[in-house]
């Protein structure tokens, strides 16, 4: 590529200093609490909770007794990511090719406000307006009885989508918005239908946004207990909640590593697995889609 | 001046106590209370008329500091008495609210946690001592705890060893709450709690989010000890909590909200909760168990490594003031295992029979044990159960 | 189109309504809405914890916003030039550090500065002068805004690469060819392109480190931020104090908002 080789020797130089407070984070942050996790993995719980140090694979023969928590995590994931998916595109090519541009930032913006009040009031809001106080309060004003709303597969699936909305916004926008707009004119120049010219033109083109929101959501959404906490009534177990379990009540500290290192793991290859996919499809002549 | 602080104070031991009665069911309003009762400035006049009875004496610790960690309970406190430590001693209370000994426990081995005191449980004091988690209570600084006025039913658990570890809080028992208007047949034990709950009460029940409390609530269902760490107990007391579980309505230690909004009609709940609901809502019901539950004393105790050592003596020497007490359980209901602050409350309050379960309920309740925190089979049938 | 943008921005925004709503409930329980009062403004506003915990949230948010973008867009950038074994390490770092559940990196890191810090403390002891007291390291501010750092500048290295794959990369050798420098060239050429997406990056980081609860829970140390205060507040027994907090966050959040609409449209129209 023109760029490397025009920079040569000093541009390697730049490289190492670009990158070199990034690896600096990695190294303290994630790769020696990382090597925490793994070895207290291996470990055993001690009589009293926390760590024993120990060599054993007893915790990864445990996993299969949390096999319901990561049932209840596959089954809520890609639904809730597909759902915020089909939400959020409309909006975020509104927002990119629909607007104008003095509009834009404000609208934008105005899609993570509410995330800036707590995750955790808004969550008790929709308590209420999903509680016996409040929608199915209204509905019985109109006659219909007995709906349970609140602590249900449904409220949750209501609190993810809700929750990850803008995580799924903001990247699929970014995308479109470098859209020329031209492109679109030449299409329906040329007698492309407005569908068309979506599914050919606009659509191949936001795959890098789609792929990242997608991923984001799809990963973070493994590591969600506070939405099947509250919005479920602690009856709907996500492997977020059996860690936090593991962590915090019963504090076996070398299980919940090991279910930890498990879950990360088995996320990596699902990840390297899509992006392998997706690569095939993506535009331009980039290496990496991301 | 005479030796009776009573006779000292800026209004009657009666009127005060009609006063107190008004503001508990909620028919005054605090800052009413507080300046009829004369208790807003009452630090102020008391401890100009009676030396002893005032916090001045946590000035003698010396340099305080300016803040206070304190870890506690939820709807465990009246704010008044933490606004008054703050506005006499300076330093500012920082509040954290957990709502399991576990989380406690786990916060506090993890390391690093800064808190100055908390509030453990009896059964998790001596798993504290052995993790060095904890350290011994120097008495002579808290010189407002008597320890010839308290219960040592309640206030032993705090000795490990022959050494304090800790200061008696308040004590009570779990059972759980009803809703009358919903649920009419009058469960009156855990085997009905669990009845009505996969019955008439299908969908509307609230059991808490830890093992010791809902464990146990299965086992004396069974007739089996609330403590029981026996396998084949276990098993049981998890078949019925699996069975009951789609019928449940959350899984919470917050059980307040859901009681107070209706969606749930029933929940394992600790006295105080209950006689607050009682209070606010008369159609609610606190029932101690006939075939048994728990009994519990919770207690202040300072962390091995809390930073602000002097600022917590100053306020533990503070809530252990009957005074201070007496006031705090005009607000969460709890009751106190201090005779002197007994002689406080007025013959009705003694005889209530949420503070004050009846003797045969009294008996069949059990201490929660030490083994049954750190039991590992009792963590895992909660962990199966709540995942299931 | 536009209905249905105006929906999705009514369901944004309903549950936002209520918790407003309820900052004016006069009861104490935020359940159960009793009358109209702004009581509950003027106790959160002489609460020294409230504040105390907004300013810490803040504090720490902006930091996280600030280093995640610059580290992450340098990174992102650099990361175009590397090839082979290091970029399969990277691209493996950067997804991981996204991955790894909140609970777990909590308190992983929490236990991995600790041990640290075990270690490092006596030694700085040693170090020190004779008399003055030695600094000593502790969980706080900088615990926090470093573990939230890692995720948000993972997540900006991710949202950057993604606006690099689609930049036309003509206009780039277009600039070199023309003998700007390789700073100009970044100057002029790349950083307008890649603008949204750093930005994006700025709000998603200052957005997820302000509400961030679990990590900041277990290497806050004794510090508190805004989500771990509600969620202590809420176990407290909810009070429509809660509700204040999350109103006067949204109130200013909008204020800045409009006042930096404004602003761009003044200079629009120059």
């Amino acid at each position: 590529m023109a760029a490397a080789t025009a920079g040569g020797r000093k541009g390697s130089w730049l490289t190492v200093a670009l990158l070199a407070p990034t690896s600096a984070w990695f190294l303290i942050l994630l790769v020696m609490p990382l090597a925490v996790v793994v070895i207290f993995s291996f470990g055993a719980r001690a009589p009293m909770g926390g760590y024993a140090a120990a060599f054993t694979f007893e915790q990864y023969a445990n996993l299969p007794s949390r096999f319901a928590a990561f049932k209840n995590t596959m089954t809520f994931a890609p639904l809730g990511t597909l759902l915020c998916l089909l939400i959020a595109y409309p909006l975020a090519y509104y927002l990119a090719v629909k607007v104008s541009p003095r509009w834009k930032l404000l609208l934008l913006v105005l899609v993570i406000v509410p995330f800036w009040t707590s995750l955790l009031i808004r969550t008790y809001a929709w308590i209420f307006i999903l509680g016996g106080r409040g929608i199915p309060a209204l509905l019985e004003l109109i006659g219909i009885e007995g709906v349970r709303l609140i602590n249900t597969p449904g409220a949750v699936m209501l609190g993810i989508v809700y929750g990850y909305l803008p995580l799924m916004v903001f990247p699929i926008f970014v995308s479109l918005e470098k859209l020329d707009k031209g492109l679109l004119e030449v299409s329906s120049d040329l007698g492309g239908t407005p569908l068309r010219t979506f599914l050919q033109v606009t659509l191949p083109l936001s795959m890098p946004g789609m792929a990242t929101g997608c991923m984001l959501v799809f990963i973070l959404l493994m590591g969600e207990f506070l939405i099947p906490a509250f919005l479920g009534g602690g009856k709907i177990f996500f492997i977020g909640n059996a860690l936090v379990d593991l962590f915090l009540q019963s504090r076996n500290w070398p299980f919940g590593s090991a279910v930890a290192v498990t879950l990360v793991v088995i996320m990596l290859i699902t990840v390297s697995l899509y992006m392998r996919l997706t690569m095939g499809k993506s535009t331009g002549r980039d290496e990496s889609l991301m | 001046m005479s030796k009776n602080y009573k006779d000292n104070l800026p209004i009657t031991a009666v009127k005060f106590m009609e006063e107190f009665r008004r503001y508990r069911k909620g028919s005054v309003t605090r800052r009413h209370f507080l300046g009829v009762t004369g208790l807003g400035t009452a630090m102020a006049v008391l401890g100009a008329a009676v030396p002893g009875l005032a916090p001045r004496a946590a000035h003698a610790y010396g340099e305080l500091g300016d803040r206070l960690v304190f870890s506690t309970w939820p709807n465990y406190h009246n704010p008044v008495n933490l606004e008054e430590f703050t506005e006499t001693t300076g330093v500012n209370i920082q509040v954290n609210a957990f709502g399991s000994n576990e989380e406690m426990l786990a916060k506090l081995q993890a390391g690093g946690a800064g808190w100055d005191v908390f509030v453990p449980t009896n059964y998790t004091i001596t798993t504290y001592v052995e993790l060095g988690l904890i350290q011994e209570l120097d008495l002579s600084l808290i010189p407002n705890f008597d320890a010839a006025s308290q219960n040592p039913v309640f206030a032993g658990p705090a000795t490990v060893n022959g050494k304090v570890y800790a200061v008696p809080k308040n004590w009570g028992t779990t059972g759980f709450v009803v809703n009358t208007k919903q649920i009419t047949s009058g469960p009156k034990s855990w085997k009905d709690f669990f009845d009505v709950t996969m019955g008439a009460g299908s969908g509307h029940t609230i059991v808490h989010d830890y093992q010791l409390t809902t464990i146990g609530a299965a086992m004396c269902a069974f007739g089996f000890s609330f403590n029981s760490i026996v396998p084949e107990e276990l098993d049981k007391a998890e078949k019925l909590l699996i069975d009951a579980k789609p019928h449940l309505f959350a899984i919470t230690s917050d059980y307040q909200p859901g009681m107070r909004s209706g969606d749930a009609w029933m929940s394992i709940c600790w006295t105080g909760d209950g006689k607050q609901l009682n209070t606010d809502l008369p159609e609610m019901e606190y029932v101690v168990a006939s075939d048994g539950g728990e009994l519990w004393s919770d207690f202040y105790a300072i962390p091995s490594d809390a930073p602000h050592l002097t600022a917590a003596y100053a306020f533990i020497n503070y809530m252990q003031d009957p005074y201070i007490q007496a006031r705090d359980f005009a607000v969460h209901g709890y009751p106190t295992s201090d005779s002197r602050v007994d002689a406080m409350l007025p013959a009705d309050t003694i005889n209530d029979p949420i503070l004050y379960p009846a003797k045969e309920l009294m008996d069949g309740l059990e201490f929660g044990a030490a083994k049954t925190l750190t039991d590992p089979g009792r963590a895992e049938v909660m962990a199966r159960f709540k995942s299931a | 189109m536009r209905l249905y943008a105006i929906a999705v921005y009514l369901f944004l925004y309903v549950p936002i309504g209520i918790i407003v709503l309820f900052s004016f409930n006069s009861g104490r329980h935020a359940s159960d809405f009793v009358g109209l009062s702004v009581k509950w403004y003027g106790k959160a506003w002489s609460n020294p914890f409230v504040i105390d915990a907004l300013t810490t949230s803040l504090i720490i948010a902006l930091s996280v916003a600030v280093l995640s973008s610059l580290m992450g867009t340098s990174a992102a950038l650099a990361l175009q030039r590397v090839r082979g074994p290091m970029k399969v390490l990277f691209d493996g770092l950067i997804y991981v550090s996204i991955m790894i559940p909140g609970i777990v990196i909590g308190i992983a890191t929490l236990i991995a500065l600790v041990t640290a810090f075990d270690i490092l403390n006596p030694l700085l002891a040693s170090l020190w002068p004779e008399g003055v007291k030695p600094a000593k390291l502790s969980l706080g501010y900088a615990s926090v805004i470093a573990a939230h750092t890692l995720f948000t500048m993972s997540l900006v290295i991710i949202l950057v690469r993604a606006r690099i794959a689609g930049m036309d990369r003509a206009l780039i050798e277009a600039s070199q060819d023309l003998y700007a420098t390789p700073w100009r060239t970044f100057y002029q050429v790349t950083l307008p392109q890649i603008f949204p997406a750093v930005l994006a990056g700025f709000l998603l980081s200052f957005t997820f480190s302000f509400d961030d609860f679990i990590i900041s829970f277990f290497v806050a140390g004794a510090n508190t931020t805004l989500p771990v205060y509600v969620f202590s507040s809420i176990r407290r027994g909810i009070t429509p104090e809660v509700n204040v907090i999350g109103s006067v966050v949204l109130f200013v959040s909008l204020t800045l908002l409009i006042i930096a609409q404004l602003l761009l449209r003044r200079r629009d129209r120059r």
